[in-house]
């Protein structure tokens, strides 16, 4: 019965990881990480009720909390590069290379 | 009696605080130096605190019985491992402190010669911070407790010649010289180092881990075996070759003319030569006990003599002559202490170093009224216009050939009088020669120099006499060489040996009586020799010298028998030629092999890895991902 | 079991919509998709019982994170040229997921090896904004003040990066 929401959990997060390395664009990528965030979440949620505590949905909310500051950020960083380079690739940002 | 006191490391502490605070103010005033009179001042009160200290050290070592004389001092435990126990500390016996005190007298004297000398020059400054430091390293080296002290004085003097003999670096042979007669002194030193790791290593049992100072030495020195103390005077030995300028390893002191004249005086008469003989004087009872050891040193010296003496007669630079007569004169005090006569080479450095520096200053006279001319064929008729250096040089010569009753007559004779008396009748009868060239060649430069016609008219009419503040050091001097000899005067003309009854306590000595008749005969063979080679020189010299190319036999002593032609081309160049090999061949190739090859390993490994570096996240991101996998699978298993 | 039901329709919304997040070009249509996937997860939360999250998950998540992201899709004014071409976005998809089957074996496995708890009720209060608030202001209190500094910080930071226009820029 529980296993049926981790079942679920596991498999938004690795939608979530396929997201990430599959996508170019900056938004998806984002979106994809709150993806594996909400996945987190609802392991955190189905822990909870399975021990009938409530720590685990303290937990979630911190990461709801978490979530928002990082997509907060995360759309600063985006709009930055946009207005350094006016693309939405992350290929184009690439000054790691070796 | 009490024995230590806690004013000896003043003596060479004065003058090495003058050369610290001497040599920082002229690093910080180089662009516009100070006035030299200030410089003077600051330079003066090292040598002459060092000199007060010296008289009281003098005085306190009169007032104890003759047998338990010394001072010591110790400072601080230097090191201290396994049975080597090093103190740094110092040690006034009477041997230290007639050394102590001509050093300090006689360096006094310098340092107030150079002022004058030395006026206007650049780097004044620098000039006498070097000079105060040689005279501090000197002290050391006299003064230190045990030979590894004396060791870091030993070492400074090397260093210092080499500061002072490259002292106007301007010229690319005074460097040269001044290197030579560092690596030269290396050679020594290396002899040195051994000698005392030797000694250590015959010794450490029997210390037991006491200081390794003199005092336990001397004590101990009964149980070195046989082959380990012939050993340990040998090497030492060598060290006392470099440092004293003896065959082999005499050719760096002719060079060391390159620096200023009174640089020349200061190593000549008071310090550097003269440690090789205060070493092996030190270390008496060694060479007491090992007679082949005394032997060799004694052999080594008076063919040093002969052979600087043959060179010094064909020399044309008058400090070139100065500086082969030193060498020989070296050569004798060697002989002296070579045939256990201590006293008498120990008192023959005592009275050297009155004439000699005498014999420096009053070339740096001749050289600083005639504006650096050096050669003495230029010179000539000088007497009229120096008259006051004429008389002093005169002293000097005397002194130097040892006409009675001058300093060096005392002290050569007694030299060759004691050989004789020991038995070496061969050492004798060189050492005779040899007293006759040296007359020869000193007189030889007395006329070239000051008799005769002036043959460069144009220097000649500049010649002036010198100011007040380096002939006065001349008088003194002059007044030294006069009468020093009368210190040491034998019993024969009813004297009391006062010099060598200082000395006996601080060395073993044997002495050999001979008859008053052979005494006497020895003694007026020598003054007829000596007398005859100042006829000679008199004869060829005093009127009409003529200055032909020399040819024969004369030619090769005046290229001085090609001895460091040989050097350079036995031992320079094959030691250039290994070195040129190591750095061409085998550095690059052998030692560079492993650090360039792991250069280049990380070089390639880092193209390899470098196209794992793509710079786009995402890749990142897929690396992350793959690593996850591999390690859920490996969790897995385990599950 | 309506409850079955429930979970079944929620499940396949939720892993719809997060594919169509995944795999549409235009970030517009992923906004939206992510706004899907918020909503079906809010109703699990309701279907586990915890009701002050299945309320902060719409308000916060379904309301607020969606919609900035989407405020800002439509802020930046993208145009069609704008956007990566990404062709290749299947072939790394499909990679990715052969890559990523160890990693969900894995965790399925390790959710398997829970032991199974027969389905209980729980009480009306679990869940709720009392009781959460009351553990959260009492055994949670230094993690929630923190979280709050987090915050702080978060908005210092948007604004400093985002918010200041330097006047030499474009």
């Amino acid at each position: 019965m529980i296993e049926d929401y981790l079942v679920l959990s596991v498999i938004l997060f690795c939608i979530g990881i396929l997201g990430v390395i599959s996508r170019r664009n900056v938004f998806t990528v984002l979106m994809s990480i709150e993806l594996m965030l909400n996945a987190a979440n609802l392991a955190f949620v189905a822990f909870a009720r399975l021990n009938e505590t409530m720590d685990g949905q303290i937990l979630a909310m911190m990461v709801i909390a978490v979530a928002a500051a990082e997509a907060a950020l995360g759309l600063a960083v985006i709009i930055l590069l946009h207005r350094q380079k006016g693309r939405l690739d992350s290929n184009v940002f690439s000054l790691l290379k070796g | 009696m009490e024995h230590t006191v806690n004013y000896l490391v003043c003596i060479p502490l004065l003058p090495l605080a003058g050369a610290f605070v001497l040599g920082m103010m002229h690093m910080f005033t180089c662009k516009n130096p100070l006035p030299e009179k200030l410089y003077s001042f600051l330079a003066m009160l090292g040598p002459l605190g060092s000199l007060i200290f010296t008289l009281i050290v003098f005085a306190t070592l009169r007032e104890m019985p003759a047998e338990s004389r010394y001072l010591t001092q110790d400072l601080f435990t230097w090191f201290s491992v396994g049975d080597l126990h090093v103190d740094m500390g110092f040690f006034a016996d009477p041997l230290s402190t007639l050394f102590l005190l001509f050093v300090t007298f006689i360096g006094s004297l310098i340092h107030i010669y150079s002022i004058g000398y030395m006026a206007g020059e650049e780097n004044f400054g620098k000039y006498f911070a070097y000079f105060n430091l040689f005279l501090g390293s000197m002290l050391i080296l006299v003064l230190g407790n045990g030979p590894v002290v004396m060791f870091i004085g030993w070492e400074a003097v090397g260093l210092c010649s080499y500061l002072l003999i490259s002292f106007y670096t301007k010229e690319r042979d005074n460097v040269l010289a001044g290197n030579k007669a560092f690596i030269v002194n290396r050679v020594g030193d290396l002899g040195f180092v051994l000698g005392v790791a030797v000694l250590f290593w015959g010794l450490h049992s029997a210390l037991g881990g006491a200081g390794f100072d003199y005092l336990n030495i001397k004590a101990s020195a009964s149980s070195l075996t046989g082959g380990a103390g012939l050993a340990v005077c040998l090497l030492l030995f060598l060290g006392a070759t470099g440092k004293s300028a003896q065959i082999p390893l005499y050719v760096w002191l002719p060079d060391a003319m390159a620096g200023p004249t009174p640089v020349s005086a200061l190593i000549h008469a008071a310090t550097m030569v003269t440690a090789g003989v205060y070493m092996v004087a030190r270390f008496s009872f060694l060479y007491a006990s090992f007679p082949l050891a005394g032997d060799v040193v004694a052999w080594v010296g008076i063919l040093t003599a002969l052979l600087a003496a043959i060179i010094g007669c064909f020399q044309r630079d008058i400090k070139k002559i100065l500086a082969y007569s030193t060498v020989s004169q070296l050569g004798y005090m060697f002989a002296g202490v070579g045939v256990a006569a201590y006293s008498a080479g120990i008192f023959h450095v005592f009275t050297h170093s009155f004439f000699k520096a005498l014999l420096f200053l009053g070339a740096g006279s001749v050289i600083y009224g005639l504006h650096h001319e050096q050669d003495i064929w230029k010179m000539g008729g000088l007497k009229k216009k120096m008259p006051l250096t004429w008389i002093v040089m005169v002293i000097g010569a005397l002194a130097l050939a040892g006409f009675p009753p001058f300093a060096g007559f005392f002290s050569k004779d007694e030299i060759l009088f004691m050989a004789l008396a020991k038995g070496h009748w061969m050492i004798w009868l060189i050492g005779v020669g040899v007293a006759g060239l040296t007359a020869f060649y000193s007189f030889r430069l007395i006329f070239l120099v000051f008799h005769g016609e002036p043959r460069d008219q144009k220097s000649y009419e500049k010649a002036h006499e010198p100011p007040p503040v380096m002939t006065i050091p001349l008088i003194i001097l002059a007044v030294g060489a006069t009468f020093a000899g009368f210190f040491n005067l034998p019993s024969f003309f009813a004297g009391d040996s006062m010099v060598s009854t200082w000395l006996a306590p601080s060395l073993l000595e044997h002495h050999s009586e001979a008859s008053r008749v052979t005494e006497g005969v020895a003694m007026v063979l020598s003054i007829a020799v000596v007398l005859l080679g100042i006829f000679y020189a008199w004869k060829t010299f005093a009127f009409k010298p003529q200055d032909k190319p020399l040819t024969g036999f004369a030619k090769w002593a005046e290229d001085k028998f090609y001895v460091d032609e040989f050097y350079n081309a036995f031992i320079v160049q094959p030691w250039i030629a290994f070195g040129r090999t190591i750095s061409n061949f085998i550095e690059p190739n052998i030692v560079d092999f492993p650090i360039k090859g792991t250069a280049w390993l990380y070089g390639v490994l880092g193209m390899l890895f470098k196209v794992f570096q793509a710079g786009y996240v995402r890749v990142y991101a897929i690396y992350m991902v793959i690593g996850l996998s591999l390690m859920s699978i490996f969790l897995s298993q385990s599950l | 079991m309506y409850i079955d039901t429930l979970f079944s329709i929620f499940a396949l919304t939720a892993v719809a919509g997060s594919l169509g997040l995944v795999l549409f070009r235009h970030p517009m249509r992923s906004a939206l998709c992510l706004a899907v996937t918020m909503i079906s997860l809010a109703g699990i939360y309701a279907l586990l019982s915890a009701k002050l999250i299945f309320l902060l998950q719409l308000i916060v998540y379904a309301g607020a994170v969606t919609a900035l992201i989407v405020f800002i899709i439509m802020f930046l004014n993208l145009r069609e040229k704008d956007l990566p071409e990404e062709n290749e976005r299947f072939t790394y998809f499909i990679g990715g997921a052969v890559v990523l089957i160890p990693v969900a074996w894995f965790m399925i496995k390790v959710m398997k090896s829970i032991p199974e708890v027969k389905n209980s009720i729980v009480g009306n209060g679990f869940g709720s904004i009392k009781e959460v608030g009351q553990m959260l202001f009492t055994n949670w209190l230094v993690p929630f003040e923190i979280i709050s500094l987090l915050l702080l910080v978060t908005l210092i930071g948007a604004v400093v990066l985002a918010g200041i226009r330097r006047e030499s820029n474009d």
